[in-house]
C-alpha cells in the first residue's frame, strides 16, 4: 500500500454524517420491515414506529450528499449521462450502485411511511387507501429490508475500495462493520421514539433491546478484528484526537457503557431514564463518532 | 494501437521543461500552496518552498500535472553520492482505478488508451482521488472538479507528441505507441545492465494491468516515490462485497431470532383444539 496517495478531503458534516444518518435508517428499516414479515401482530408497533423513524432520518441525506459536491448542480449526471443521454450506472463503483439504491430506499421508505399514517387513518389519501392491502406491503417491506443492508453497507465498502491505507488494510470488513453499526443506532432511535411515545416497556421492548445489544457485541468484534488487520496502518485511528474519538466516544461510551447498564440493569423492571433513554442516545452518539473517526483518519 | 511514454529517468538532468512545458499547453494556474500572495508585495511570488532538493512542487496536484522529483543519495561523510531524478505524471494505467471508481462516467479512455476526466460531465464527488494507487488524480477547488494529466488528449489526437516529450532537451520523455517505445526500454535496460547498473529495472509492464506511462529507474520504484507493488482498488470489491452479503445474512438472523413470533401459534393451536 502506498502512503502517497491522495485523501479525498471529504468533509466529515457532510460525508461521516451522512454514513451515520443513512446507516440509522436503514437499520430502523431493517428491524420494522423484519418485525412486519415475521412478529406477527404483537410486533406491529414496533414496526410502525420503526417506519416512523426511517423517513425522517434518511429525509435530509440527499442535502449532505450534494452539498459535498465540487458541482453540486451536476448531482443528477449520477443517473442520468448528459452525454449518452441515457439512464447511466458503473456497477464496479459502490458510489455509481448506491446512488441508485438511494434512490430506492428512499421511494420504499416513503412507501412505507405514508402507509402507516393511511392505516392510523392520520392521512386520508384516497387512492393509496384503495391500494391498500397487506400483499404490496410485505413486498416493499422485503425489497426495502435488502435495500437498507445494502444502504448501511456500501458505505463501508466504498470505503475498502480505495487506496488510502487504513480503508485498504481494513478490507472487508467496514462493509459488516457499518452493518452491525447502522442495526444497533436504527434500534437505538426506535427506542427513542417509543420512549418518547411512552411505550418503552413490555416484551416488544426488550426484543428491541435484545437484538440491539446483540448488534452492539457483534460491532465490537468486528471493530476488534479491523483493528488486528489494519496492523501500522491503524495508528491514525488509535491515537491522537482521531484516537480519543475513537476509544472513548465509540468503544466506551458507545459500545461498553449502553451494555454494561443493560447488565446492570437486566434485574430491575420498567425502564427509568439511565436504563433507556442514556444507552439509547450514547449508542447513537457512539455510532456517529464511530463513523466520524473512520473517515478522518484514513484521509490523515 | 495505444499511446504513451517511456520515461528514461537514468538521462534525465532535472531542467523541469516539462513541468514548463506542461502548464503553458493545459493553461494551468500556478498551484496556491506554492504560489501566491504576500504581506508587502504587489505581486504573487513563489511561497512555501519545500526545502528538500530542487524539488518545487513535491507532489502532482490538480494544478500540477508533471512533477520532476529530485533524490540526493549520499553517504554519511557526502563524499560519495549520486542525485536521481524523475519525471513523473500520470501513468494512464489499463486498469485505471480512477476510471473503475467514477460514478459519472466523467473518467473515459479514449481510443488511443489514455486516461481523461470530461471536465463537463465530472461532478466532484472525488471518489476517484483515493481510488488512484499512485495519488495522481486530485481535486481543483476552483473547478470544483477532478484534474488530471490527459496525455495531451488535444496534441495527441492531432498527431502530434504529448507537451512534456516535445520540450524534452535529453530524449529522457518519449512519446510513441506503447509497443515500439517497450521495445526501446527493453534495449535501453539491457545496455545499462551491460554498463553494471545491475539496479536498473522497468517499471510499469505489469503494474495496475500495465502502464501507458512507464518508467526506468536506476534504483528501488520506492526510492522514487512510486508504490512497489500498486493494488488496483476494485480488486478488493468482490470479497468486500461478499462479506457484506454474509453480514446481511447475519443481521437477519439476528432480527429473526429477536422478532419472530415465538411459540404464538403453537398455543393457538393448542387452543383451538376440542
Amino acid at each position: 500500500m502506498n502512503p502517497e496517495t491522495l485523501a479525498p478531503e471529504w468533509a466529515w458534516y457532510f460525508v461521516a454524517i451522512y454514513f451515520f444518518v443513512g446507516g440509522t435508517a436503514a437499520g430502523a428499516y431493517f428491524i420494522g420491515a423484519m418485525a412486519e414479515l415475521f412478529g406477527g401482530a404483537k410486533l406491529h408497533e414496533l414496526s410502525r414506529d420503526a417506519f416512523f423513524v426511517a423517513l425522517p432520518f434518511l429525509l435530509p441525506t440527499p442535502i449532505f450528499l450534494i452539498a459535498d459536491l465540487g458541482r453540486p448542480e451536476r448531482f443528477w449526471h449520477l443517473f442520468f449521462s448528459p452525454k449518452e443521454g441515457i439512464p447511466y450506472i458503473n456497477l464496479q463503483s459502490p458510489l455509481s450502485v448506491g446512488s441508485w439504491a438511494l434512490l430506492l430506499f428512499g421511494l420504499l421508505c416513503l412507501l412505507s411511511f405514508l402507509d402507516n399514517l393511511v392505516a392510523d387513518g392520520r392521512l386520508r389519501f384516497a387512492p393509496f387507501a384503495r391500494f391498500y392491502n397487506r400483499i404490496p406491503r410485505k413486498t416493499y417491506a422485503a425489497l426495502g429490508s435488502v435495500t437498507g443492508v445494502f444502504i448501511a453497507g456500501y458505505t463501508g465498502v466504498l470505503l475498502n475500495v480505495t487506496a488510502r491505507p487504513l480503508w485498504a488494510a481494513t478490507a472487508p470488513l467496514l462493509g459488516p462493520l457499518f452493518v452491525a453499526s447502522g442495526a444497533s443506532t436504527g434500534a437505538a432511535a426506535i427506542a427513542l421514539l417509543m420512549l418518547w411515545r411512552k411505550r418503552a416497556a413490555g416484551e416488544v421492548f426488550r426484543r428491541l433491546e435484545f437484538f440491539d445489544r446483540l448488534a452492539l457485541v457483534t460491532e465490537l468484534l468486528l471493530i476488534a478484528a479491523a483493528l488486528v488487520l489494519a496492523g501500522r496502518y491503524a495508528v491514525p485511528l488509535v491515537t491522537g484526537f482521531w484516537g480519543f474519538m475513537f476509544w472513548g466516544g465509540t468503544i466506551v461510551a458507545g459500545i461498553l457503557v449502553p451494555l454494561g447498564l443493560a447488565w446492570k440493569g437486566r434485574h430491575t423492571e420498567g425502564g427509568g431514564m439511565t436504563t433507556i433513554m442514556l444507552p439509547a442516545v450514547l449508542i447513537l452518539f457512539g455510532g456517529a463518532l464511530l463513523r466520524i473517526a473512520l473517515i478522518q483518519a484514513g484521509q490523515v | 494501437m495505444a499511446k504513451g511514454m517511456f520515461v528514461d529517468t537514468t538521462i534525465c538532468t532535472g531542467c523541469k521543461a516539462c513541468q514548463v512545458a506542461c502548464k503553458e499547453w493545459n493553461g494551468l494556474a500556478p498551484e496556491p500552496k506554492h504560489f501566491g500572495q504576500v504581506t508587502g508585495k504587489p505581486y504573487p511570488v513563489a511561497v512555501n518552498f519545500t526545502g528538500n532538493s530542487y524539488d518545487n512542487t513535491g507532489a502532482l496536484s490538480a494544478t500540477d500535472w508533471r512533477h520532476v522529483r529530485f533524490i540526493e543519495q549520499f553517504d554519511e561523510k557526502r563524499t560519495a553520492g549520486r542525485w536521481l531524478f524523475s519525471s513523473d505524471s500520470c501513468k494512464h494505467c489499463n486498469d485505471a482505478g480512477c476510471l473503475n471508481a467514477c460514478p459519472t462516467g466523467a473518467i473515459i479512455r479514449t481510443d488511443l488508451g489514455n486516461v481523461v476526466v470530461q471536465q463537463d460531465v465530472c461532478i466532484g464527488c472525488k471518489y476517484c482521488v483515493p481510488s488512484c494507487p499512485f495519488g495522481v488524480i486530485a481535486f481543483s477547488e476552483k473547478s470544483g472538479t477532478a484534474r488530471k494529466c490527459t496525455l495531451c488528449n488535444d496534441r495527441i489526437h492531432n498527431g502530434l507528441g504529448t507537451a512534456c516529450a516535445k520540450a524534452c532537451p535529453t530524449g529522457s520523455i518519449s512519446f510513441g505507441d506503447v509497443t515500439a517505445l517497450k521495445k526501446r526500454a527493453d534495449a535501453r535496460l539491457a545496455q545499462l545492465r551491460g554498463l553494471g547498473m545491475t539496479g536498473a529495472n522497468i517499471y510499469g509492464y505489469t503494474e495496475a494491468g500495465g502502464l501507458n506511462v512507464f518508467y526506468l529507474f536506476a534504483d528501488k520504484p520506492s526510492v522514487y516515490g512510486q508504490p512497489e507493488r500498486p493494488v488496483v482498488p476494485q480488486q478488493r470489491l468482490p470479497v468486500s462485497s461478499a462479506a457484506t452479503v454474509l453480514a446481511l445474512v447475519g443481521v437477519g438472523v439476528a432480527a429473526l431470532a429477536s422478532f419472530r413470533e415465538r411459540g404464538d401459534r403453537e398455543a393457538e393451536e393448542v387452543h383451538h383444539e376440542p
